[in-house]
């Protein structure tokens, strides 16, 4: 389908480096739906939704927090660690969202494997189902973090 | 199957078209002249209406705080518009208080300049000018902060309150950048109005930090613009209790100058955190403010110190340090400087040992 003006600017606004360093799309030639549509795919494959995997980050984010920098025991075999600097990120999407720049860094104890999530990426995944392209420097891949994090 | 894709296809191709007529329009059917912005009742400045009011301002170098690039998402740059503003946009509306919407507050990047227009700034950020520096030293800190040394080109000087921060530009530095500007708190003497020093915390995959630890060298110019803030000391004599970690010791060693500058008789103890030995900095320096001023005590505090690390001070978190070392802090101010995290930890810790909620100061955008 032939995209709209909104989206068109939408698009285009992901792919600059206004708000992150080289964007959020990365090299992904798909359009921002496309990328949306296939990383909604792989989270429900797994059983699980896009509020269900929001809520555990927010869980464990909110734990990790409690230990001002320090690694903290956040349960499940799981340790994280936050990284704050001061200042707001402030969503990508044209409506009014900013968030605390904070970095939440959880490793399995177990296994070693490791994963980096800042705030803002909670909401992109909770309100707009969006990882990121493919390429960015921040994408989260949907099958890693469930693997992680449940 | 197909009458409906056609129907959606026709639907968004109507509604496209509408909305480049209208954007077009704007553009070159709209001539709204040169308009008069009329400041404060004492400057008028004459600008090319159809523009947002904040990119007339920041043409003329009037500098209002901005995190958005004026895509009224942040909400920083409110300012009062008197009259010829025009109606409130539903954009705007989710950042402003009722009070502020009663009060004529407004988001100058959604106010269009469509005729002459009466604004009310306040008379700090009038005094905000841009200054070009120029990198005249980097001193690494610990393994992710460094001490940026700039001198102001010419013989220019910047008046500002200790505490107060600047924002710096970082310029265009990877392909498809952008300038942005970021806060940072003046870590200098305010005596040595020549220059400004900057503690800066590297940010993975940051803009401006990025910019600052991997791509500038000492010689380069850069902008900064400022002064700006609330955050500085209240003109009492209550004893202060000052609380930072990481490049939370910018504001405070500007602060800790300025006492000495002035020969400052307030007792005041200063605690910083950090998780590691190797993640102190400055120690020496302000320990030397115990001796030279009146009533001043540094306390460091470690969170995990490694045992060969043979740390003799306070261990825990600062807030665990302020909550065990302060014991009663009712008369006390307290100054914080920090991430958001620890500036939340904080105001717990100081509530519980009496410090009245209005006596607890620190940047409102942290
Ligand atoms: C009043 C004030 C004073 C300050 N003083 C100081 C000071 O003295 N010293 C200091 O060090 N800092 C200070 N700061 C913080 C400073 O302004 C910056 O916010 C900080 O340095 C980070 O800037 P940056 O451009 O490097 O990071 P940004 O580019 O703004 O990055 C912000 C966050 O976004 C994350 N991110 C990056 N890419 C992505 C992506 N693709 N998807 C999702 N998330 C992503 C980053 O990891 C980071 O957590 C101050 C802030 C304020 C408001
Ligand atoms: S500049 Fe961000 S809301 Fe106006
Ligand atoms: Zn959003």
């Amino acid at each position: 389908m032939k995209k709209t003006p909104e989206m068109e600017k939408l698009d285009n606004f992901l792919r600059s480096s206004r708000i992150v360093a080289g964007g959020f799309m990365g090299e992904d030639i798909r359009d921002v739906d496309e990328v949306i549509v296939a990383d909604t795919r792989s989270v429900e494959r797994l059983g699980y939704s896009l509020e269900q995997v929001a809520a555990r980050m927010h869980e464990i984010t909110h734990i990790a927090k409690e230990g001002l920098g320090v690694c903290v025991d956040v349960g499940a075999g799981l340790k994280g660690c936050v990284d704050e600097a001061k200042g707001r990120i402030v969503c990508p999407w044209p409506h009014p969202a900013s968030f605390d720049k904070r970095l939440t860094t959880v490793t399995d104890v177990e296994s070693g494997k490791e994963i980096t999530w800042s705030d803002l990426h909670i909401h992109l995944i909770e309100e707009h189902g969006f990882f990121e392209g493919i390429g960015s420097a921040m994408r989260i891949e949907p099958v890693k973090l469930i693997t992680i994090i449940f | 199957m197909v009458t409906v894709f056609i129907s959606v296809l026709v639907i968004s191709s109507i509604g496209g078209v509408l909305a480049l007529l209208l954007v077009l329009s704007e553009k070159f059917i709209a001539n709204y002249g040169i308009c008069t912005v009329d400041i404060n009742a004492e400057k008028q400045i004459e600008v090319q209406g159809g523009q947002s009011l904040l990119s007339c301002l920041v043409e003329e170098d009037i500098f209002i705080p901005s995190a958005c690039g004026g895509r009224g998402t942040c909400g920083y740059c409110k300012l009062k518009v008197i009259e010829g503003g025009g109606l409130l946009l539903p954009t705007e509306t989710p950042f402003l208080s009722d009070q502020e919407q009663k009060d004529d507050i407004r988001l100058s990047c959604q106010v269009k300049v469509r005729n002459d227009i009466f604004i009310e700034i306040e008379k700090e950020l009038l005094s905000v000018r841009q200054y070009e520096c120029i990198c005249s030293g980097i001193e690494d800190l610990t393994h992710d902060i460094k001490l940026f040394k700039f001198g102001l080109a010419g013989s220019e000087e910047i008046d500002f309150i200790a505490g107060q921060y600047v924002q710096l530009l970082t310029p265009v530095y990877f392909k498809g950048g952008e300038e942005v500007y970021r806060a940072y708190s003046v870590a200098s003497d305010p005596l040595n109005k020549g220059a400004i020093e900057l503690i800066i915390r590297l940010v993975p995959n940051g803009i401006c930090t990025t910019y600052c630890f991997e791509h500038l060298s000492i010689g380069d110019t850069i902008l900064m613009n400022g002064p700006y803030g609330e955050f500085h000391l209240s003109d009492t004599e209550s004893p202060m209790v000052f609380i930072a970690g990481g490049s939370g010791m910018a504001p405070i060693r500007c602060i800790l100058s300025h006492m000495l500058n002035t020969g400052s008789k307030r007792k005041a103890v200063y605690y910083f955190g950090a998780n590691k030995v190797s993640e102190l900095f400055m120690i020496d320096e302000i320990k030397q403010f115990e001796n030279d001023l009146d009533d001043f005590r540094f306390v460091p505090v470690v969170a995990l110190p490694d045992p060969a690390e043979h740390w003799t001070g306070l261990t825990g978190l600062v807030t665990e340090a302020v909550e065990s070392d302060l014991e009663n802090a009712a008369d006390y101010e307290a100054y914080l400087c920090g991430s958001p995290g620890m500036i939340e930890a904080s105001g717990k810790v100081l509530a519980k040992l009496g410090v009245p909620e209005g006596k607890i100061y620190f940047d409102s955008f942290a």
